[in-house]
C-alpha cells in the first residue's frame, strides 16, 4: 500500500492525539494520583496513602456497588428503548407519509435541547403539570409519585433520559434504512416474503452498521448520564438515583473526599471500558457487510 | 384498484398513530413555551391552561437580564472555534487512520477514541488545573480550543466509519496525479467527506451549544464570557420560585438551537443519508 | 511534526496572553445566594459610582454546585477576593484561605452574635461577615388558623396535634413540606437539637465523636421522628416531590395552613401570588413545654475576604464601606431585605415574618443557630436519610443508625 512508509501517518494524527492528550488524558493521569492519596479538594497538600482508598471502596462499603447497579440497570432500559423505540419510529417515518419530514423534526428536537433544561422542563411536569392534568383527566398514572417513590424515580429518570435522545438514534436508524436497496425488498415481495419476514430477514440484518453505531453510543451515553440527574433528582429521593458519575462528584464535591472520588473514577473508567469492548466485538460480529 | 385503496387507508391510520405520538411526545417542550408567555399568578394556579393574553413582558425582562444579544455572541464564537478544529483534526486523523492501516495508526485510533469512555466528572478539577497553567481558561476562544480535545474522539470515530466506505481507487488516482498525501486530502477526500462533515457539524454545534459543565468550570466567572445556557441555568437558580421567568429563560435558551435545526435541518438527513449511500 | 507541536503550543499562548492582559484594582466576588444578585448589583454600583470608580468589581453568583465550584476555584489557583460558605463549622475548612477581619473598621457594627458564627473552631477571629441575619421557625397562615377556631398558635406538640384536627375539620391541609429539598430537614432538625441540650455546639461535638446517640434524648429520638410523621400523614400528597416551590404555592393559594423549614427568604414569592396574606411566624412545638416552643435567629452564611488577595486592600476598603457607611448600613433593610447583621433600626412595615420573628424572640427569647455547627456535607446526607425514613424504605432505628453514622464519617474528626 502507498502509505506504508510514509510520515504523514504521524503528522496527521498528530493534532488530534496532542489535543486529546492535554484534555483529557494529562488531567485524568493527575486526577488518577489522588486516588492515591487522602484529600478534601480544599487543603494546599494531598497525603498519599497508596491503596486505602481502594480498599475502602472494595471491603469497607457496599454503596458504591449500588450505584454501579443503578448505573447498570439504568443503562440496560437506556440502550433498550432508546434502539427499540428508534427503531419503530424509524420504520414508520420512512414510509411515505405525508408529514414524514415534519414528525421526523419533532423527534428531534429534544436532542438539540441542553440536557439540564431538559431536566427542568420535566421536572415541571411531573410536579405541577401531572398534577394538574390528574385532577383534569382522573388518570391514577397521573397521581403517583413519580419523582417521589424511590422505584418509580428510576423509571423517571430513564424515561427523560430516552426522551431526550431518541430523536438522534432516529435520523441514524433513517438513514441506515434508506441505505438499503429498494430492489431486494421489492424481489422480495415478489418472492411473497410477507412484511415481518422482510424485516426480520433482509432489513434486520443489512441494518448492522446503524446498529453497532447506535449500540455503541447509548451504551456510552447511559454509563455516564449525569446532567439529567442532576436536573431532575439530583440523585434523589433519599439517594436512590445516584448514577455512578454522580456519585463520583458527590463523594469529591458534597463529601469532600477527592481522593476517594478519584479511586472510584478509576475503578468505572476500567468498568466501561471493558463493557464498551465486550459490545464492540459482539455487534462487529453480527454485522453483514453490503 | 381495491389493494391501493386498502393501502392509502392502512396509510391514513398510521399516519394518524404517529402524529399522535409526536403530540404527546413534544407536549412538554409546547407547555414550557406557553407558560412562558404567563404571569406568575396565572402559573400558579393553572399550567395547563393557555395564557389568557400572549403577554411577551416576561421576555423583556429576561431578554435585558440576561444580557442575552452578549450571550448570543458569545456561543456563536465558542462553538465556531470549537467545530472548526474537531472538523479539521478528526478528518484529518480519521484518513490516515483508515487508509495508512499498522500497528501504529490502530492504536493512534484506539488512543483518540477511547477518551469517550472517560467520564468528564472524574478529571474535571485537575482539568481546570492544567488549563489555567496553559490559560486556556476564562476565555471564549480558550474554552474552543478545549472543545477540540472533547469533541475529536467522536468525530474521528464517525469519519472513520465513514471512511471505511471510500474506494481507496479515488486517493491511488490522485496519487498517480502526483498529488501529495495532504493535497490529495484537501482536494479529493475532504469534499468526498463533506456529507459526514455536516453531520459532525451539526452533532456538536448541538453539543457545544447546549453543553453545561465545561462552560460552568471555565467561563462562569464573568458576564462578558458566558454561555446561553449557564446564563438560563442561573436564571433558574436565582428565579427558581418564579416559573415563568424560569420557562421564558429556558425557551430563550432553546430557541437559536432550534432555528439553526429547522433551517437545517434538511442537511441535516441529507447529510447522513448521502453518508450512509456511500456503502 | 515538530512544527505542529510548535504551532499548537504558540497558538493556545497568544490566546493565553490576551487573558492575562489584567487591568488595575480588580475584585472578584463569587458568592452563593443568588436571590439577592439584584441588590448586590446595586451595591456595587452604588459603591462605583460615590466611593471609588477605578475599581473593577466582577460579580458571579449561583445556587446549585456552589461548593464545587469554589472548591475548583481554590485549587486550580484562581481564587476569589470574596466567596461565601455557611457559618460555623465551616469556618474552619476554608480557613486557610480566609482573611481574619477582627482588626478591621467594620467590626463596631457587626452584631456580636455575627462574630460569633465567623470563628474559627478556637472561638478566635472573625473569618467573614453576614449579608443577612436570619430567623427560623414555622410559618403559618393566621387567616386559616382563624378559620379553624384555633386561637393560640400550638406551642407543644399535643396542642398541634389538636390543631391539625381542627384544620383537618374545615378541610384544610395542615402542612406543606418542602420534604424533596435536603435542606428543609436541617431547618425543622436544628429546633429539636437546641432543645435537647443547652450547649448545642458540645452536643454536635458530642455526636461527631461518637460520645452521644439519639437514645440519650427522648426529643430527637422520639419527638422529632414524631413530627416528621405528623408532616408525612397531614402534609403534601407527594411528600417527597414537594419542594420549595410547592412549599410557596401550597402556602400562598392557601391550600395549607404551615410551611415547614422555611423564613423570611420566601416572603416576597408569597406576596407575590396574594398580597393579602396574613403571615404568622412562630417556634416549632418540639416537646410539651411551652417554653421550649422558639424560633432560631442567626447567621448562618459567611462570606469570606481571600487571604491571597492581589487587591486586599481594594477588597478590604469595598467591605468596610459595605458595613460602615450610610448607605452600606440602610442597604439592609432599605434594599436588600434582610434582617440586618448590623446594629441598625427595623422600619416599622417591614416584612411580616421578620417582624413577627422580633416579635417572638422579645417575648419567648430566641435559640442559637444550630444548624452551624455541622457542615453542609452532613446535612445533605442527613437530608437523605430523613428522606428514606420518609418514603418508607428505611425504620426510625435505621435511620438514626445512618444519621449517627454519617455524623461521625463525615464531620468527625478521623
Amino acid at each position: 500500500m502507498i502509505f506504508e512508509n510514509k510520515k504523514e501517518k504521524y503528522l496527521f494524527t498528530l493534532p488530534a492525539i496532542f489535543m486529546v492528550s492535554i484534555t483529557i488524558y494529562l488531567p485524568f493521569l493527575i486526577s488518577s494520583y489522588y486516588s492515591l492519596t487522602e484529600w478534601n479538594g480544599i487543603d494546599r497538600e494531598a497525603k498519599f496513602i497508596g491503596l486505602e482508598n481502594f480498599k475502602t471502596i472494595f471491603f469497607e462499603n457496599n454503596q458504591f456497588f449500588d450505584v454501579l447497579i443503578f448505573t447498570g440497570n439504568y443503562t440496560a432500559l437506556f440502550m433498550l428503548f432508546s434502539n427499540l423505540f428508534a427503531l419503530i419510529i424509524a420504520l414508520v417515518l420512512v414510509q411515505k407519509l405525508k408529514t414524514a419530514k415534519l414528525l421526523r423534526g419533532i423527534f428531534f428536537v429534544p436532542y438539540i435541547m441542553s440536557m439540564i433544561i431538559v431536566g427542568f422542563i420535566w421536572k415541571f411536569i411531573f410536579s405541577q403539570g401531572f398534577a394538574r392534568l390528574y385532577e383534569i383527566t382522573e388518570l391514577g398514572l397521573l397521581n403517583l409519585s413519580w419523582l417521589g417513590n424511590s422505584e418509580l424515580a428510576f423509571y423517571s429518570v430513564v424515561l427523560v433520559g430516552v426522551w431526550q435522545q431518541l430523536g438522534f438514534y432516529i435520523v441514524l436508524y433513517i438513514a441506515g434504512l434508506q441505505a438499503i436497496p429498494g430492489d431486494l425488498l421489492e424481489a422480495a415481495t415478489v418472492d411473497g416474503a410477507n412484511i415481518f419476514q422482510k424485516f426480520f430477514k433482509i432489513t434486520l440484518p443489512l441494518l448492522g452498521p446503524s446498529i453497532t453505531v447506535c449500540m455503541f453510543m447509548s451504551l456510552t451515553r447511559g454509563l455516564k448520564v449525569f446532567d439529567i440527574i442532576l436536573a431532575l433528582t439530583q440523585g434523589g429521593p433519599g439517594g436512590s438515583t445516584y448514577s455512578a458519575t454522580l456519585d463520583i462528584y458527590r463523594e469529591a464535591f458534597q463529601y469532600n473526599n477527592y481522593g476517594l472520588g478519584s479511586a472510584k473514577a478509576i475503578i468505572f473508567f476500567i468498568i466501561v471500558l471493558i463493557l464498551t469492548q465486550i459490545v464492540l466485538k459482539i455487534s462487529r460480529r453480527n454485522e453483514v457487510e453490503l | 384498484m381495491k389493494r391501493n385503496s386498502r393501502l392509502k387507508i392502512n396509510y391514513f391510520i398510521l399516519e394518524v398513530i404517529a402524529i399522535i405520538a409526536a403530540a404527546i411526545f413534544i407536549y412538554p417542550v409546547f407547555l414550557m413555551f406557553i407558560n412562558s408567555f404567563k404571569t406568575f399568578r396565572e402559573v400558579i394556579i393553572d399550567v395547563i391552561a393557555l395564557p389568557q393574553q400572549l403577554n411577551i413582558d416576561n421576555y423583556f425582562y429576561v431578554i435585558d437580564k440576561m444580557n442575552y444579544p452578549r450571550l448570543f455572541v458569545n456561543n456563536i464564537l465558542i462553538t465556531a472555534v470549537g467545530i472548526t478544529g474537531i472538523v479539521a483534526f478528526s478528518s484529518l486523523a480519521a484518513y490516515i487512520i483508515d487508509r495508512s492501516r499498522s500497528r501504529f495508526t490502530s492504536l493512534a485510533f484506539l488512543f483518540i477514541i477511547t477518551p469517550m469512555l472517560i467520564p468528564f466528572q472524574t478529571f474535571m478539577i485537575t482539568l481546570l488545573k492544567v488549563m489555567n497553567i496553559i490559560n486556556l481558561s476564562g476565555s471564549r476562544v480558550g474554552l474552543g480550543i478545549q472543545y477540540w480535545g472533547f469533541g475529536i474522539p467522536m468525530a474521528t470515530f464517525i469519519y472513520f466509519n465513514f471512511m471505511k466506505t471510500v474506494p481507496k481507487e479515488i486517493d491511488e488516482s490522485a496519487f498517480i496525479d502526483g498529488a501529495t498525501t495532504f493535497q490529495t486530502f484537501i482536494y479529493v477526500i475532504f469534499p468526498i467527506l463533506k456529507p459526514v462533515t455536516a453531520t459532525v457539524i451539526v452533532l456538536d454545534v448541538m453539543w457545544i451549544w447546549n453543553d453545561f459543565l465545561l462552560p460552568l468550570l471555565m467561563v462562569n466567572d464573568s458576564q462578558k464570557t458566558k454561555t446561553l445556557v449557564l446564563a438560563a441555568y442561573n436564571f433558574v437558580g436565582q428565579y427558581n420560585t418564579q416559573w415563568h421567568y424560569a420557562m421564558t429563560a429556558m425557551v430563550l435558551a432553546i430557541v437559536p438551537s432550534l432555528i439553526f435545526f429547522v433551517l437545517l435541518q434538511k442537511y441535516i438527513v441529507k447529510g447522513v443519508v448521502a453518508g450512509s449511500l456511500k456503502g | 511534526m515538530r512544527k505542529m507541536v510548535v504551532l499548537l503550543v504558540a497558538v493556545m499562548m497568544l490566546v493565553g496572553t490576551f487573558n492575562v492582559l489584567a487591568q488595575t484594582a480588580e475584585i472578584d466576588i463569587f458568592i452563593s445566594m443568588p436571590e439577592y444578585a439584584d441588590p448586590i448589583n446595586e451595591l456595587i454600583d452604588t459603591y462605583q459610582e460615590e466611593v471609588n470608580n477605578e475599581v473593577e468589581i466582577n460579580y458571579e453568583t449561583t445556587q446549585s454546585d456552589y461548593p464545587t465550584l469554589l472548591k475548583v476555584k481554590l485549587n486550580s489557583g484562581d481564587i476569589p477576593d470574596l466567596f461565601a460558605s455557611t457559618s460555623g463549622k465551616e469556618i474552619e475548612l476554608y480557613k486557610e484561605y480566609s482573611y481574619d477581619l477582627s482588626g478591621e473598621p467594620m467590626m463596631d457594627t457587626m452584631l456580636p452574635s455575627v462574630k460569633k458564627a465567623m470563628a474559627d473552631a478556637d472561638g478566635n477571629g472573625v473569618y467573614g461577615f453576614a449579608i443577612k441575619g436570619n430567623y427560623f421557625g414555622l410559618i403559618y397562615n393566621k387567616d386559616l388558623f382563624a378559620q379553624a377556631g384555633i386561637e393560640k398558635f400550638p406551642e407543644t406538640i399535643s396542642e398541634m396535634e389538636t390543631a391539625i384536627e381542627k384544620l383537618e375539620a374545615e378541610g384544610i391541609t395542615p402542612f406543606t413540606s418542602g420534604f424533596s429539598e435536603w435542606w428543609v430537614f436541617k431547618h425543622l432538625f436544628q429546633h429539636f437539637l437546641v432543645a435537647a441540650e443547652d450547649d448545642v455546639q458540645a452536643l454536635v461535638r458530642d455526636f461527631e465523636n461518637g460520645e452521644a446517640s439519639f437514645s440519650d434524648y427522648p426529643v430527637l429520638e422520639d419527638n422529632f421522628f414524631h413530627f416528621v410523621d405528623l408532616v408525612v400523614e397531614h402534609g403534601d400528597n407527594k411528600i417527597l416531590e414537594s419542594s420549595l416551590n410547592t412549599e410557596i404555592s401550597q402556602f400562598a393559594t392557601g391550600q395549607a395552613a404551615m410551611v415547614i423549614g422555611q423564613g423570611p427568604w420566601i416572603e416576597d414569592s408569597l406576596i407575590q401570588i396574594d398580597p393579602e396574606l396574613n403571615i404568622g411566624f412562630t417556634g416549632y412545638p418540639v416537646s410539651e413545654d411551652p417554653a421550649e416552643s422558639q424560633v432560631i435567629s442567626g447567621a448562618d452564611q459567611a462570606v469570606r475576604v481571600s487571604s491571597d488577595s492581589e487587591d486586599l486592600d481594594a477588597v478590604l476598603d469595598f467591605v468596610n464601606w459595605w458595613y460602615t457607611s450610610d448607605y452600606g448600613k440602610s442597604w439592609f433593610t432599605d434594599v436588600a431585605g434582610v434582617v440586618p447583621p448590623i446594629e441598625v433600626e427595623i422600619p416599622e412595615d417591614y416584612y411580616q415574618i421578620i417582624q413577627e420573628g422580633i416579635k417572638a424572640s422579645e417575648e419567648k427569647g430566641s435559640a442559637p443557630l444550630a444548624i452551624i455547627y455541622s457542615t453542609d456535607s452532613f446535612h445533605s446526607a442527613f437530608g437523605e436519610a430523613m428522606q428514606t425514613y420518609v418514603g418508607g424504605n428505611a425504620t426510625k432505628a435505621e435511620t438514626i443508625e445512618t444519621i449517627e453514622t454519617k455524623w461521625q464519617e463525615i464531620d468527625g474528626s478521623n
